[in-house]
């Protein structure tokens, strides 16, 4: 979830607060496919990637492009903001228009099954869940440094002007990286649908938690946001051991200050020059 | 509540049902005193009659009533299955009408019987994760579980952990959130058997005809409090409107305040078959009922004498 959120805001310096919402759209079509034309919503998570890259890069093409400037660095950023928020809530008011607030799930064997490692239970649909965000990152991971066109996204990443000027389309970049976003963001939201009922609003259980780990991890990092998605897990399953059940995230929080405290820029974010 | 303002301030209102969740209705009965509209609620929290407001009107029994008689009829159900409840747990959400239904139980009701208070975990929706609860469950093995997770996906959660983790025991629902449609397409009627909630209405015997028009009207596969409710609400603004002789809502809020009625669709939908109302506006004489899931579908199993299906005890 929070791989495509970083990414976003560390190539184009948006902060989407739309995020969640399409997390939420990716567990809606995960939940058609697995409904409509019975494809196992693990497979079906990642059949939600193309559609939804698509889905970005027309948005960006017609919405977001016109607030971001498309990489000039002089312009204005604020109603970039206003959008984001603008998109989430109708995106949230749609689905529930056109879809009905009633929640749905996926039924799957594995969501209540475990697999039993010595005295542990590991829920299957957490695990299949876990390994196949794993390989997703990883395939980001490559793709950002070992593809011209990853190379490309982290150069206009790191200096748009530079960038352009080796003949990189810093527009064109900022498309794909909001469309891989999306299509990550959306993927993810296929696989937490394994096992985690749909509905339109499901997106404000996620969406802080999203940016703590963006944030933890430092702000446009990728390693960044993974490692910090999964401190924020451990963190919370940890608390647990010392506080009781209604105090699960202020270990979250309490944990994000500290990090915030030692190091502002997060885990892996770099401190920016200053004059 | 900025819906209920709405509402009440631009429309010309006699007399308004709803909210859902307790914590709704606390807002939404602000806003009607307000604007001195009467209000009839179904929800169960104990606050929302304890304002002192004159125009909110309870039918449900108040939570704490209803922990108090739903204990009183599991240990009875249990007693008769001959397996008494010595280890209870709690675990929900921090809304409004869980709260008052655990309040009591935690602090006399349990321990008045010799029930012993095996897990106590209460939490703010949402729930990131329902695995410690489970393992408790697992670990303590209490007899009963008092169940109040009145948001779905919290919901769903535990319920799929219960099974994950093999967990046996009785469940207790604490409202009719467990008793939905929603329940059977998401986590499947073999999970849900047996389990049971404790409500304020629920279709009794007698009443298989309402339940028939109401399943060939909506389409849904059976008939709830929620639905069973807001009838009983509409035929209760009725007859007060008839017995005000008008639709001001200053003569109907008088109306329902010396209502009282034993006949009529209202009454007949309201266990124990009576409406009348307290100066705080609950409903005298509620009691709740017990619903449990079978094959399936949410029965009435107490009390015996309205109950739809007998009852079926965990083994």
């Amino acid at each position: 979830m929070s791989i495509g959120l970083a990414l976003i805001f560390g190539v184009m310096r948006v902060v989407n607060f739309a995020q969640g919402d399409f997390m939420m759209l990716g567990m809606y079509l995960t939940y058609y496919y697995a409904v409509v034309l019975g494809i196992d919503p693990l497979v079906g998570a990642l059949v939600t990637i193309p559609p939804f890259f698509v889905v970005g890069l027309v948005l960006h093409r017609v919405f977001l492009a016109r607030v971001t400037g498309g990489g000039d660095p002089n312009r204005e950023m604020d109603a970039q903001l206003i959008l984001t928020l603008g998109m989430s809530l109708i995106i949230t008011n749609a689905t529930t228009m056109i879809l009905s607030p009633m929640p749905r799930a996926i039924r799957t064997a594995y969501a209540t099954q475990a697999f039993a490692v010595g005295p542990l239970l590991l829920n299957q649909a957490r695990t299949y869940a876990f390994f196949m965000a794993l390989c997703l990152a990883a395939a980001v991971y490559v793709f950002l440094t070992r593809t011209d066109l990853g190379k490309a996204l982290r150069a206009a990443a790191d200096d748009p002007e530079a960038a352009s000027y080796q003949g990189i389309n810093v527009r064109a970049m900022h498309g794909v990286a909001f469309g891989v976003g999306i299509a990550l963001v959306a993927a993810a939201g296929g696989l937490l649908a394994t096992y985690y009922p749909i509905e339109p609003n499901v997106a404000v259980n996620f969406i802080v938690l999203m940016f703590v780990a963006v944030v933890l991890g430092g702000l446009g990092s990728i390693p960044g946001a993974f490692v910090g998605g999964l401190a924020i897990g451990l963190v919370q399953s940890l608390t647990l051991l010392v506080l009781p059940l209604q105090l699960q995230n202020v270990g979250v929080f309490v944990a994000f200050l500290l990090v915030l405290y030692v190091r502002p820029q997060g885990l892996f974010g770099r401190r920016a020059r200053t004059v | 509540m900025s819906a209920a303002q709405r509402v009440l301030t631009r429309e010309k209102i006699s007399a308004g049902i709803g909210s859902w969740l307790s914590s709704f209705t606390l807002g939404v009965t602000e806003v009607a005193e307000r604007q001195q509209v009467p209000w009839l609620t179904l929800s169960y929290a104990d606050n929302i009659t304890e304002r002192g407001f004159k125009y909110t009107f309870q039918t449900s029994p108040v939570s704490s009533a209803q922990a108090e008689q739903a204990l009183d009829l599991v240990v009875e159900l249990a007693k008769r299955n001959n397996q008494p409840i010595r280890k209870a747990a709690l675990i929900g959400d921090n809304t409004a009408a869980t709260v008052f239904f655990f309040k009591p139980l935690r602090e006399k009701l349990l321990q008045a019987k010799g029930i012993e208070l095996v897990v106590d975990e209460v939490w703010t929706p949402p729930l990131p994760d329902a695995t410690s609860i489970v393992q408790k469950l697992r670990a303590t093995q209490p007899d009963v579980v008092f169940y109040g997770a009145t948001n779905f996906p919290d919901s769903i959660q535990v319920l799929q952990k219960v099974k994950e983790f093999g967990v046996k025991t009785h469940i207790q629902g604490v409202g009719a959130w467990l008793v939905t449609p929603e329940y059977v397409k998401t986590v499947g009627k073999e999970l849900l058997d047996n389990i049971q909630a404790v409500v304020a209405a629920h279709p009794l015997k007698g009443q298989e005809e309402l339940v028939k028009k109401f399943v060939q009207r909506t389409g849904e596969p059976f008939m709830t409090q929620d639905p069973l409710c807001s009838y009983a609400h509409v035929w209760l603004i009725k007859e007060a409107a008839e017995q005000a002789k008008s639709a001001d809502p200053k003569a109907i809020r008088d109306a329902l305040a010396k209502i009282d009625l034993t006949t009529g669709p209202a009454a007949s939908t309201l266990s124990p078959g009576r409406i009348r109302f307290d100066e705080r506006g609950r409903r005298i004489g509620a009691v709740p009922l017990i619903v449990q899931w079978q094959n399936g579908e949410p029965f009435t199993v107490v009390p015996v004498n309205l109950a739809t299906r007998p009852v079926v005890w965990h083994k």
